[in-house]
């Protein structure tokens, strides 16, 4: 390097000052009596778990049926070899449908495109599932704080708030009882559909007049469902304080 | 299976987990537990008969429940549990809600039965008992002579209506081929298995049975004249029985006819010369218009619910594969890419799926894909073949044949594929399903 005397000077003093800042502020962090609060949850940054206790949740057992193969790539048609023509063709002797009879060489599946056997993770889940089900769905598997179905009302531009302890118990043991009351037929639980719901509860968890819709799904039979749930699961669990509670009742378990 | 068309994504709960009367507190997510079936709880009927031919009210309550049940959205509550009256007293008073409520009922259905010389007469009401909410309150009359069960259907029906939001199909019938008398007829049954009754006896060999959209005639295709397959039609309403399409040349070979939604026009397959083309006519056989022009076979048509449309099954790939096309013709675009031998697609009355069958492993699977081809799922897979299906008029189930249980068998399923119900059973094989339309 070519430096004169006066920029080393220079360079070396903020070399110096450098060194030092940096010891004082690790002095700073390992001797602070506040670390280790900081590193003890304060409360659950619930967002990014908002869907711990579904996904956790096992998949729909009766599933006799491979999982969902990926939709298939569409990848443009190859102009195929004419096929030569066609012999005669005439209904079947037998009652089978006529199935147009391949000219050319048949693209098997591979039988392992479709899964027919469940994976070891369904059969996990079906495990858990009855596990759950033997124990009427109350034992479900004591939740960490963490894995609360929680959204804290946003502010924090998507990363949610905090919700304490308490809390965080009381909304597990407030969606599992709710969840034992309401009914999702078959069809619905194909469809996308969230309704969002104010409920008001004195402090006992009972339901205070009638629970508000604030967003409809877009189907009335589903909202309608909703309602029925939250009447029927009156008394809820004693909620951390009386007042109003939002729910939000989503269709798809794996939402 | 999970049929995801748009998964609710986590941004779209946090925006709606933000309602201004709970800005400070956290939103509560409930997913879908295990419960699928409202508990629905049923009165006896009170029967108000002049005729000295009592209906039979507990076996109509009976008759209600299967049909309710058969929905798969509904389970009924024991009677010995209620609270409240076990036959209905009276359809002008009031219901204690708090009776049906107390013992978990979300539905309660009662009513009243009466036969007259003439005509047999359900009056009922169905309630919301935690809402206290009368949701239909109607009156069902058919002749004095006919089966009260189709009177229990049409109720559960209006139930499943009420609660779900689209009909329920106890009442339809399904028409479907059997070979239990020597040789392939026409048949049909209810949609639960029951009456199942011939609708040809002509000895021949007879197929591909399709409803009108009216319910009163079926096409079907039968060697009956000619020795060739030629389109009949079987009518229990306006329609004449006999050959379909007279105007049509003698020297082809047709089958399998399907209507258009709204009956004006007829797509079919004609063979001549080895080449077989999806063909479109009026219900007479008039207008006859060729959709398809290739050296490939092209067969089974189907319509979409609008009628627009036509999905198709051709070879010109190499290998049957679904195709779609405008109903009057044009450039087909080809659907399924996945597996090498696709056939029989059947478009959903609400247009977003087309049932199908594939050959995955070595035997046929029904499958489900959207229009657009971007989903593409199967509803049954079996080792054993599962085959030709035909959709519920609601869309929410699919009639197939099953090889599962050793002969063919015509079951049904749910979209959802959960539950899958044999309705033939120990007598030939039994294809092709046709789901006839709601009752009028």
């Amino acid at each position: 390097m070519d430096l004169d005397d006066g920029r080393r000077g220079n360079f070396r003093r903020f070399l110096v000052v450098s060194a030092m800042l940096h010891l004082g502020l690790a002095a700073i962090f390992a001797f602070s009596p506040g670390m280790p609060q900081m590193s003890a949850p304060m409360g659950v940054i619930s967002v990014d778990l908002v869907a711990a206790p579904t996904r956790a949740a096992p998949a729909p057992r009766a599933r006799p049926k491979p999982a969902p193969a990926p939709a298939p790539t569409p990848a443009p048609v190859k102009p195929a070899p004419k096929p030569p023509v066609p012999e005669k063709r005439v209904l079947p002797k037998e009652t089978t449908a006529p199935k147009p009879t391949p000219r050319a060489k048949r693209e098997e599946i591979p039988p392992e495109a479709v899964t027919r056997p469940e994976t070891p993770e369904q059969e996990y889940s079906d495990v858990l599932d009855k596990l759950r089900s033997e124990a009427g769905e109350e034992q479900a598997p004591p939740a960490e704080p963490e894995q609360v179905a929680a959204v804290a009302p946003a502010g924090g531009g998507g990363t949610g708030r905090p919700v304490s302890p308490e809390v965080a118990d009381w909304m597990r043991r407030a969606r599992i009882h709710v969840r034992r009351s309401w009914v999702v037929p078959p069809g619905f639980r194909l469809q996308s559909l969230a309704t969002v719901v104010d409920v008001e509860l004195d402090s006992g968890g009972n339901l205070l007049g009638e629970p508000e819709i604030v967003k409809r799904s877009g189907n009335p039979w589903y909202d309608d469902g909703v309602l029925r749930s939250i009447r029927k699961a009156s008394p809820l669990p004693a909620p951390p304080e009386a007042g109003v509670w939002n729910f939000v009742f989503v269709s798809d378990e794996s939402s | 299976m999970r049929i995801r068309q748009s998964p609710i994504p986590l941004a779209l709960l946090l925006a709606l987990a933000m309602p201004a009367a709970a800005q400070e507190r956290p939103a509560v997510i409930v997913d879908p537990g295990r419960k699928q079936a409202y508990d629905v709880a049923v009165q006896r009927f009170a029967e108000r008969s002049t005729s000295p031919r009592p209906p039979g009210t507990e076996k109509f309550r009976e008759e209600l429940g299967r049909a309710l049940e058969y929905s798969g959205a509904f389970q009924l509550v024991n009677p010995r549990a209620f609270l409240g009256p076990e036959v209905t007293d009276s359809l002008e008073k009031p219901i204690v809600c708090g009776d049906w409520s107390q013992i978990g009922a979300d539905a309660l259905v009662q009513g009243e039965l009466a036969r007259d010389p003439q005509l047999l007469t359900a009056d009922f009401r169905v309630w919301d008992p935690s809402r206290c909410k009368s949701l239909i309150h109607k009156r069902y009359r058919q002749p004095a002579s006919s089966d009260p069960s189709l009177l229990a259907k049409r109720i559960a029906d209006d139930v499943v209506e009420a609660f779900l939001g689209v009909r329920g199909v106890s009442s339809t019938d399904i028409a479907f081929v059997s070979n239990r008398r020597g040789n392939a007829e026409i048949f049909v049954m209810g949609a639960d298995g029951s009456g199942q009754r011939a609708a040809t006896a002509n000895r021949s060999i007879n197929n591909f049975p399709s409803w009108s959209p009216d319910g009163d005639s079926i096409i079907y295709t039968s060697y009956r004249q000619a020795n060739r397959p030629l389109l009949f039609l079987s009518s229990r309403g306006k329609g004449r029985p006999g050959r379909l399409l007279p105007r049509l040349p003698a020297e082809r070979a047709e089958y399998r006819g399907v209507w258009s939604p709204k009956g004006d026009r007829i797509a079919l397959v004609l063979s001549e010369q080895g080449a077989a083309e999806i063909y479109s006519s009026r219900p007479d056989g008039s207008d006859l218009r060729q959709l398809t022009k290739h050296r490939g076979i092209d067969v089974s048509p189907t319509f979409s619910p609008e009628g627009s449309r036509i999905a198709f099954v051709s070879d010109r790939s190499g290998v049957p594969q679904v195709y779609l096309m405008s109903a009057s013709g044009g450039e087909p675009k080809r659907l399924t890419f996945q597996g090498g031998y696709n056939t029989n697609p059947v478009w959903s009355p609400d247009g977003q799926w087309i049932a199908y069958e594939s050959r995955v492993g070595g035997q046929f699977d029904i499958w489900l894909i959207d229009p657009d081809g971007s989903t593409n799922v199967p509803v049954v897979a079996h080792p054993r073949n599962d085959e030709g299906p035909s959709w519920a008029p609601n869309g929410r189930m699919l009639a197939f044949s099953s090889k599962r249980f050793g002969r063919a068998e015509i079951c049904v399923v749910d979209i959802g594929g959960e539950k899958v119900r044999r309705l033939t059973q120990g007598a030939g094989d039994n294809t092709a399903p046709s789901w006839g339309p709601f009752p009028r």
